[in-house]
């Protein structure tokens, strides 16, 4: 297998965007060529499109092809659309260096991309309950918010987790967002704000939740013998892993330990020959702020049931070990689905780099990069490394 | 961007009515189609228009099964039957839905959704379901439920639970 490195990042501004799904993936195209030298869209031979629902958001499918069109782009290798709901666009990352390694493609783009926020927020929302079993699970009403809001009391329940632990997480999230241009919500709250933001599912708020949010991401993947091509600074993917237990809710072993994460973890740390100590920082999927509680404590980074408390420390901030979303987190940047994992290999490459405002820039050599889709049922995950494995 | 003004040049123009509202249409409103027709699993829905609540079980590996299913996933025999489940279970979880429902819910918010315990002979088994008849701050883990038959207007019909103030639980409020 090749060694696979990723040469170049771009992102547009995340938001309410006035832009439609096509305009979002040319923004991301010119971003992502900017940030690499010695190449134009006809020299990718392969692309990898991370989008969720562009079925019921855009109304749109066929969707890769589309996005090429839009990319200039002519694939003339492989040419895939991901669907892994939240995880959509590690999913295509996954792809595309799983296509490298092989050797069948030598540059590709991954482009992640989505367009949310619709003119009925209603027909947006039953959108998002059939990522659920819709059958089963989504005709209770439940979606993402009902469904992390049990987890949440669960852990509340079994663990002593607190209100006040999840607003550390959400003060955490707004302190980093604030130094990032492109975060929707790129400024910082104050722990009355998030406890009076309006209810959605108790015990989650408003500001609990990530937001519905437009925007996309790309990158640049080659081997790594080619990797210099296109810049002095590439990262190397150093390890990756992926589980997933059950779909409808009740076939869930637990609610308050991911058991698919778990396992998605050791083989992340296994196939990168490292221990969890050896992240130096970490992107992990804050949709809401019990899930980064739940992820800090799967992923080993502290005691099962301490996640409260370690990231309400300070261990997870600058200064700590490892610093958790610096990016600002889905929290802080928003959610748009399909963009999300291409966004935080953005920042773990801009991070290396030394491409990131000061405030927010952490030393290290391996990150960690986490996303889960659904309710919590699928994990995904990929170690970068600022060096060659 | 704006184009340079040709003068006045002759276009076709026609008013088109405005689009009408569009009812939400059928793997739109969540419930699933239920005729023998659509689904293998149709028994579910006959059942509990008696009045019964019932899932699969595998007669090869004895595995109960939720939801029913048309071949096994624990052995893959396709040689299931119908068994009743309890109508009443414990909560073990419960939220509510106060903002951001999905079409065809606007009109019901708040209302709760929780993960009941059902104690089968077999296994325990945990589903998902809608809670009628109580406030999501009048509830704790624990509580008691009981299942309650939804009529669709169509013909339908589907499940929830319903519970009552203060009856038994012990555990964490919302």
């Amino acid at each position: 297998m090749r060694q696979v490195a990723i040469v170049g990042g771009g992102h547009t501004k995340f938001g309410v965007r006035k832009a439609t799904w096509k305009e979002l993936v040319q923004e991301a195209g010119k971003a992502t060529f900017a940030s690499v030298r010695n190449l134009t869209p006809r020299m990718v031979d392969s692309l990898f499109v991370g989008a969720a629902e562009p079925e019921r958001f855009a109304f749109q499918s066929h969707v890769a092809p589309l996005a090429a069109e839009q990319l200039g782009i002519t694939p003339t290798r492989v040419l895939q659309r991901h669907e892994l709901a939240c995880a959509s666009g590690q999913s295509a990352i996954r792809a595309a260096w799983m296509s490298i390694a092989m050797g069948l493609s030598d540059v590709a783009m991954v482009v992640g991309v989505e367009k949310m926020n619709i003119p009925n927020l209603p027909e947006l929302q039953s959108s998002m309950a059939c990522v659920l079993d819709r059958e089963w699970d989504g005709v209770h009403g439940a979606s993402a918010p009902p469904f992390f809001a049990l987890c949440a009391q669960r852990h509340m329940h079994e663990y002593g987790t607190t209100r006040e632990h999840l607003t550390e997480v959400r003060l955490k999230a707004g302190r980093f967002a604030a130094t990032n241009p492109n975060a929707h919500f790129a400024k910082t709250f104050t722990k009355e704000q998030v406890e009076k933001s309006v209810e959605i599912s108790p015990p989650l708020r408003l500001l609990d939740c990530s937001g519905i949010t437009d925007g996309a991401a790309g990158l640049i993947l080659t081997s790594a013998e080619r990797a210099r091509e296109f810049t002095d600074t590439p990262m190397y993917i150093h390890g990756t892993g992926q589980a997933s237990q059950g779909h409808n809710l009740s076939n869930m072993e637990s609610l308050t330990t991911w058991t698919p994460l778990k396992w998605a973890a050791k083989e992340a740390y296994r196939s990168a020959g490292i221990r969890s100590r050896d992240i130096d920082f970490a992107e992990v999927h804050d949709c809401f702020t019990i899930s980064e509680i739940i992820v800090t404590e799967d992923l080993g980074f502290c005691e099962k049931g301490k996640g409260g408390a370690h990231i309400a420390s300070g261990q997870t901030d600058i200064g700590g070990r490892p610093v958790v979303n610096t990016r600002g987190g889905l929290l802080g940047m928003g959610h748009p689905l399909g963009a999300t994992g291409v966004s935080q290999a953005v920042e773990i490459l801009w991070q290396f780099q030394k491409k990131v405002p000061p405030k927010r820039q952490v030393e290290g050599d391996l990150a960690l990069a986490h996303n889960l889709s659904g309710s919590a049922n699928a994990h995904s995950i990929l170690i970068y490394g600022r060096r060659p494995k | 961007m704006s184009p340079t003004p040709t003068g006045p040049v002759a276009v076709f123009r026609e008013s088109l009515a405005p689009r009408g509202q569009i009812d939400v249409p059928y793997l739109l409103d969540f419930y699933p189609l239920q005729s023998e027709e659509h689904t293998r699993i149709h028994p579910f829905f006959k059942h509990l228009r008696e009045g019964r609540f019932t899932t699969t079980r595998c007669k090869a590996c004895g595995e109960l099964l939720w939801q029913p299913r048309a071949v096994c996933s624990k052995c893959l025999s396709e040689d299931l039957e119908w068994v009743e489940l309890p109508t009443e279970g414990t909560v073990y979880a419960f939220t509510a839905m106060v903002r951001g429902p999905p079409l065809g819910m606007e009109a019901d918010i708040p209302f709760v959704i929780a993960l009941v315990d059902l104690d089968t002979q077999w296994r325990p088994l945990r589903l998902l379901t809608r809670i009628d008849g109580v406030q999501a701050g009048e509830m704790r883990i624990g509580d008691k439920v009981r299942l309650k038959i939804i009529n669709l207007a169509d013909g339908r019909v589907f499940y929830r639970f319903t519970g009552q103030a203060g009856n038994a639980g012990q555990g964490t409020k919302r």
